[in-house]
């Protein structure tokens, strides 16, 4: 006998901002005879509550009148992870037109209610969804701590005893098995999927499938073919704009962002990836269009992000409006007070008083982007910092952070050019090919002094300086590949320790995701069977 | 700003509206406002769909859903004060169906609404799988679909004053869309002891 599920224990968000919707939903809920009940009106009053209380359904109006609508709401929370998956969430609209909107969505509600609806049709999708996040719980649990295997397994449990949720546990299954890098038994699950019937999310997965095997001719076929049966499914043309833009066809992937944006204009993570594009093409008159009326839908909502300010100041900088880059700035940091977040700001604001003739204050704001140095920071951000450290003359400080992004990015065409445009006005080209020539060299330099170093058999002393450069570098593949082998042969040579041979394997992990057939991944692997050879009683796998 | 677009606006307005009425009357325990509210609710829905159908704009989101979830639901909102019974089978249903949940269910309300103003004691909603088809009937025990109707069957009815023919012409729209390889979506009405309105989903 199932057991009756019960909703009334339930914890509820309700968020809309019409007062006599949300007294009708707060009547609802004790009709249902639910009495843990939030009601609130606004986006700013959900993410508060929600820092310090747990909920188990969010009930949330499409429209919420403000800047922001129920969809962004939902994108942002899931994006920032502020609640479990394990959480309801329910978006309320009052028309049909919805589900087109949720075609295009890459973020899902659980479920969406049209208006009107009665207290009766409430229970019975409580009711239903309860029991979806029952029969769903282990993949949710494992889902919420990312164990993508872990995740896998529990779809087959469900999939193995198929019932209503099947088509859900196939879908995270495929999801699951990519996230857990096991490509290959993704292609074969989607295929199998595909051959009973050509879903749209299963083409997909097979599309990003066939991309993280290095299959890109297949994927663009795959997504071309998508977009051209289920042209809503936007995340098709994010992906298809991904693959162009990584091979370096920023052309190509402008189109079809655009296309996409055309589709579903209220997407910010899309509009910023446009505008990183268009920076890169250098249309600024782009940027300058884009970001304003992104920075003016967002003006009093709490998705604004400062970049937005610092590259929208820094579109005006490039078309030599200082006044409005001025303002921009001014504006953005009366919104912002963190200083880790501000960098990109101050970066732009150093350059900004330094063109109007105000170098204390240029200084003082280069100081602030300065601040937390070069590890772990994004490529756009180096790049930002190393301009403003050219314009106020630090010209040091820009080649070493350039270097920096270099060897981290080593032969990216994309860095590259976006490093030539920064130093077009201090030695263009010419600079950048002595920087690239610069960071090369340092590299070798580094490489052949842990050589001699290991030469002479101070292997612990090789093994530590290109583990230093390879988590510095963590996108330097060749560094990663030498730094891995510095590790195993000094265990080999000196004595068994645990910890260097699994800093070793993520090394060699992080290799195999970019290039799985990159050359040193063999001898790698040989050096792995040297040292169980000579240490048996210990376990290398 | 298109026809359409000020259509969709001025329907989203109106359709906040009646929900605000239908939340205050719900309080009240005044059920036939409630009622109402819906019945005009989903009149504007149906406006609206005929709006984007008629614009080719009618994409479809087809994706797997439970007949059994939804009948329950549809079952559940009956907009008649008569004292008339609904029953449901979908013991035979398939666990899992691919249609397009929103207008499937508008084209079922509306099925609803049209046997229970013409039945006499009761209703039953089924569904099953026959072949490659879910197959969802309306059944009431009142007097039948008079002979013109099922005689033309294969022509969109007109429009007639109680609105029962946008209805129809509507559901054999969506019903259309609703294609799989060779196998098409269609309505099929007729006569036995009482009116039968069924649809029929391919695989």
């Amino acid at each position: 006998m199932k057991k009756p599920i019960s909703y009334r224990d339930k914890r509820i968000l309700i968020i809309d901002d019409m007062a006599d919707m949300r007294n009708s939903l707060r009547s609802q809920m004790s009709a249902l005879e639910i009495t843990q009940v939030n009601v609130i009106a606004t986006v700013r009053e959900a993410l508060e509550l929600l820092t310090h209380k747990q909920f188990d359904v969010i009930l949330c109006d499409y429209y919420l009148g403000g800047s922001t609508d129920g969809q962004q709401f939902l994108e942002y929370l899931r994006l920032e992870n502020l609640i479990k998956r394990t959480v309801v969430f329910i978006m309320i609209t009052a028309e049909t037109g919805y589900s087109s909107i949720i075609t295009a969505a890459e973020c899902l509600p659980d479920d969406y209610l049209l208006k009107p609806f009665t207290a009766e049709t409430l229970r019975l999708r409580f009711e239903r969804l309860v029991e979806k996040k029952i029969r769903l719980q282990k993949i949710d649990h494992f889902y919420d701590i990312a164990d993508w295997s872990e995740v896998a397994n529990a779809c087959d449990a469900v999939i193995q005893q198929p019932d209503k949720f099947l088509l859900d546990a196939m879908r995270i299954k495929g999801h699951a098995l990519l996230m857990a890098d096991r490509s290959k038994d993704a292609i074969s699950f989607y295929e199998e999927v595909l051959s009973h019937r050509r879903l749209p999310w299963a083409r997909l997965g097979l599309a990003r499938a066939n991309k993280a095997e290095g299959e890109f001719a297949i994927a663009k076929q795959i997504l071309n073919e998508l977009i051209n049966d289920t042209p809503q499914l936007l995340s098709a043309y994010d992906l298809l704009g991904k693959i162009y833009n990584d091979s370096g066809d920023t052309a190509n992937a402008m189109t079809i962002l655009e296309k996409a944006s055309d589709i579903a204009p209220n997407s910010l993570k899309r509009q910023r990836s446009i505008v990183e594009l268009a920076e890169r093409t250098g249309d600024f008159k782009r940027v300058e269009s884009i970001l304003t009326s992104v920075v003016k839908k967002t003006k009093n909502s709490p998705l604004r992000n400062p970049s937005d300010y610092a590259k929208l100041s820094n579109a005006y900088l490039e078309q030599d409006d200082i006044q409005k880059a001025a303002a921009t700035i001014d504006e953005g940091k009366t919104f912002f007070k963190e200083s880790s977040k501000m960098r990109a700001l101050s970066a732009v604001e150093a350059q900004v008083m330094h063109k109007i003739g105000k170098p204390d204050l240029a200084a003082q704001a280069l100081q602030q982007a300065l601040e937390g140095g070069t590890n772990g920071i994004s490529d756009d951000l180096a790049l930002t910092i190393a301009k403003a450290c050219l314009v106020n003359g630090e010209t040091a400080q820009a080649a070493s952070m350039m270097k920096h992004l270099l060897q981290n990015n080593p032969e990216s065409e994309v860095i590259i050019n976006a490093i030539s445009h920064v130093y077009k006005d201090y030695g263009g080209e010419e600079a950048t090919k002595a920087l690239i020539e610069q960071s090369a060299q340092e590299v070798v330099k580094l490489n052949n002094d842990a050589v001699l170093k290991a030469k002479a058999g101070a292997y612990s002393e090789a093994a530590r300086m290109l583990t230093d450069a390879a988590l510095r570098l963590p996108n330097n593949l060749h560094i990663l590949a030498n730094a891995s082998l510095a590790l195993l042969v000094d265990v080999l040579m000196n004595e068994f320790d645990i910890d260097k041979i699994e800093q070793s394997k993520l090394f060699t992990n992080t290799i195999r995701k970019t290039n799985k057939d990159h050359p040193k991944l063999k001898e790698i692997a040989q050096f792995l069977l040297k040292i169980q050879t000579k240490y048996p009683s210990e376990s290398v796998s | 700003m298109s026809m359409i677009a000020i259509a969709s606006l001025t329907i989203h307005d109106v359709k906040n509206k009646l929900a605000s009425i239908a939340g205050v009357a719900e309080m009240h325990g005044d059920e036939d406002t409630v009622r109402a509210m819906l019945h005009a609710s989903e009149l504007l829905t149906q406006l609206l769909v005929f709006f984007r159908a008629e614009h080719h704009d009618l994409a479809l989101n087809i994706a797997p859903h439970t007949p059994e979830d939804l009948i329950a639901e549809i079952a559940i909102n009956q907009y008649t004060k008569r004292q008339i019974v609904v029953c449901t089978d979908t013991s035979n249903a398939p666990a899992i169906w691919m249609y397009d949940e929103a207008l499937i269910r508008m084209i079922l309300m509306n099925a609803l609404q049209n046997a229970l103003r013409y039945a006499h004691r009761g209703v039953a909603i089924s569904a099953k799988q026959t072949g490659d088809f879910l197959e969802i009937c309306v059944k009431d025990d009142g007097p039948g679909f008079p002979s013109e109707l099922i005689a033309n069957e294969a022509f969109s009815a007109p429009v007639s004053a109680h609105g029962t023919g946008l209805g129809l012409m509507l559901a054999k729209r969506v019903a259309a869309l609703h294609q799989q390889g060779e196998r098409q979506g269609h309505i099929h009405l007729f006569n036995e002891n009482g009116a039968v309105f069924m649809l029929r989903l391919p695989a």
